[in-house]
C-alpha cells in the first residue's frame, strides 16, 4: 500500500486549485490529484459562465485558449419575453471548461502534483494511526493508499464527505435539475448572456443563453422538480427551445444538478476537508460555483498542507478552514438563500411588471442601484425581499 | 446511521441505465444514501432504499422510476 500526504479527490476547479495550493504551501509533501474520468474536464456539466473579477484571482483570461467568449451585457427576459438590459461593461467570460479544467490540472502538475486520471475513489476508512485508507479503482485495477489529509472535491455527488461521516444530503427543494444543449444558428447578441424567469418556463429556476461564438451558445435551464408539472428538465428545455429558437441545430447535450442550498454545516472532520460543490459552496441565487470552488480549494489546500506539516490533522484544527470559508463567502450565501426564498413567493405578473418598470429608466442611467430604488418604489412587494438580506 | 427510516417498502427506485446520464444529481437527494455511482453505472442499493421517491422527479432525464420491491 502506498502512502501520500495529501489526496485530492476530484480534478475540477476546486480540486485542481486545492492540490496546487497544497503543493505550493509545502513543496516537500506528496500531493496526488485524482480524476475519475479518463481526462480532466470531461464530461462538461456546466453553463461555463464566470465573473471577471473572481476569475482574475486565479488566471488571466485575456487571450487564453480556455476562454470561449467575453461577455459585456446581461439581458433579463421577463416571463412575457420583455427584454431588460442591465449592464454595459466587462461582465465576465464563457469558459471552455474542457480546456480550463485541463489548464488548472496542468498547472498543478507543473508544480509537482501527481495527477491520476481514470481512477476513482471507491471508499475509505480511518486507520488506528489517524490516517485514512482510501480504496482506489481504475484501469490498472484496485489499490489502496494511506493518506494524512483527504480533500473531497468530488462535486455534487459528495461521496467523500459521506464516507467521512459528514452530512452532504440536499433537500429536493434546493436541487436544481438542469439540462443544456449547445445550439448553432441562433439569432442572439454574441456579447450578452440571456436569463429568463417564469413558472411555465423554468419553475424554481431560470433558463439561460450563454454565447460561445456568434450564433452558437450554451442554452439550458434549471428547474426545481417539486414545482414542476411532471415534465423533467430536458422536456422543459425542449419546449422552451422550440418556442424561442425553432430550427436551431442541437449539438452538445448535458444534464446535471446544481445545489442552491447553503454550505453544509460541517466541511471538515479528522483528516478530511470538503470543498466546492461537494460542500454546497454555490451561490444559491445564481447557481454559480466555479469561482467559489476555486476560492474554497485555495483555502482547503493551504489548510491541509499546514495541518500535515504541523502533524495535527484533527477536526479541531481543521475547523479553522470552515470558519474562514464562512467569513469569505459562506455567510453571504446564507443571505442570498433567504433572498431566494423570498423571491420564490413572487409570481410571473410581478416580474413582468418589474421588467416594464426597469425599461422606463433610460438605458444609460440603468445602474443596479437605480433599478433597485425604482423597483422598491413601484413594487412595494419587493420590500420584504430586500429585508431578507439583513434579517 | 444518520437516517431514521420511516419503516420492507412496497416499492423501490430503479434506474434505467440506457437513459441515465451518470450526472450524480440523485445521490445527495437520497435520505438513506442508497444511491451510488461508480465508473460505469448508477446503482440503487435495494436493501437500503426506503421507497421515499425523493430521487424520482428531480432526475433531468427521467431515468429513475419506482417498481414493486
Amino acid at each position: 500500500m502506498r502512502d501520500t500526504d495529501v489526496l485530492v479527490i476530484g480534478a475540477g476547479p476546486a480540486g485542481a486549485v486545492a492540490a496546487q495550493e497544497a503543493k505550493r504551501a509545502a513543496p516537500t509533501l506528496d500531493v496526488v490529484l485524482l480524476e475519475r474520468d479518463g481526462a480532466v474536464g470531461t464530461p462538461v456539466r456546466c453553463a461555463e459562465g464566470v465573473g471577471d473579477a473572481g476569475l482574475r484571482e486565479f488566471a488571466n483570461p485575456v487571450g487564453a485558449p480556455w476562454v470561449a467568449r467575453k461577455i459585456r451585457r446581461v439581458i433579463f427576459l421577463a416571463p412575457d419575453d420583455s427584454e431588460v438590459k442591465v449592464a454595459e461593461r466587462d461582465v465576465g467570460w464563457i469558459l471552455d471548461r474542457t480546456r480550463f479544467d485541463a489548464f488548472l490540472a496542468e498547472r498543478a502538475s507543473a508544480d509537482g502534483v501527481e495527477v491520476l486520471v481514470g481512477t476513482e475513489a471507491a471508499g475509505m476508512n480511518r486507520l488506528a494511526d489517524g490516517r485514512w485508507e482510501v480504496r482506489l479503482r481504475g484501469a490498472l485495477g484496485d489499490e489502496s493508499v494511506r493518506v494524512r489529509m483527504v480533500i473531497g472535491a468530488d462535486g455534487v455527488e459528495a461521496m467523500v464527505g459521506r464516507w467521512a461521516g459528514l452530512d452532504t444530503r440536499v433537500p429536493a427543494r434546493d436541487m436544481e435539475s438542469c439540462a443544456q444543449y449547445v445550439l448553432r444558428g441562433i439569432d442572439i447578441d454574441p456579447d450578452a448572456i440571456y436569463l429568463q424567469f417564469g413558472r411555465a418556463i423554468a419553475p424554481g429556476g431560470y433558463a439561460w443563453v450563454f454565447p460561445r461564438a456568434p450564433g452558437i451558445a450554451n442554452v439550458g435551464l434549471g428547474i426545481v422538480a417539486l414545482k414542476a408539472d411532471g415534465r423533467n428538465a430536458r422536456e422543459y428545455l425542449d419546449d422552451w427551445i422550440a418556442r424561442r429558437y425553432p430550427g436551431a441545430e442541437q449539438t452538445g447535450y448535458t444534464v446535471g444538478g446544481v445545489i442552491t442550498h447553503t454550505t453544509i454545516t460541517q466541511t471538515y472532520t479528522d483528516g478530511v476537508l470538503v470543498a466546492g460543490d461537494a460542500a454546497h459552496m454555490i451561490n444559491p441565487l445564481s447557481g454559480g460555483g466555479i469561482v467559489n470552488a476555486m476560492k474554497a480549494g485555495r483555502l482547503a489546500g493551504r489548510a491541509a498542507a499546514a495541518a500535515v506539516c504541523a502533524a495535527d490533522t484533527s477536526a479541531r484544527r481543521l475547523s479553522a478552514y470552515h470558519a474562514e470559508w464562512m467569513r469569505l463567502l459562506g455567510d453571504d450565501h446564507l443571505k442570498y438563500y433567504r433572498i431566494k426564498q423570498a423571491l420564490e413567493e413572487l409570481d410571473d405578473d410581478f416580474f413582468n411588471s418589474l421588467a416594464h418598470t426597469v425599461n422606463a429608466i433610460p438605458g444609460d442611467k440603468r445602474t443596479l442601484g437605480r433599478i433597485f430604488a425604482h423597483a422598491l418604489v413601484r413594487h412595494p412587494q419587493l420590500i420584504p425581499v430586500a429585508a431578507r438580506f439583513f434579517i | 446511521g444518520r437516517y431514521r427510516s420511516p419503516m420492507t417498502p412496497s416499492e423501490i427506485a430503479v434506474v434505467d441505465l440506457r437513459v441515465c446520464d451518470r450526472c450524480g444529481l440523485c445521490l445527495p437527494l437520497c435520505p438513506p444514501e442508497a444511491i451510488h455511482l461508480n465508473l460505469s453505472d448508477l446503482v440503487v442499493d435495494r436493501s437500503t432504499c426506503t421507497g421515499c421517491r425523493k430521487c424520482i422527479a428531480p432526475c433531468p432525464v427521467g431515468a429513475l422510476t419506482m417498481v414493486a420491491a
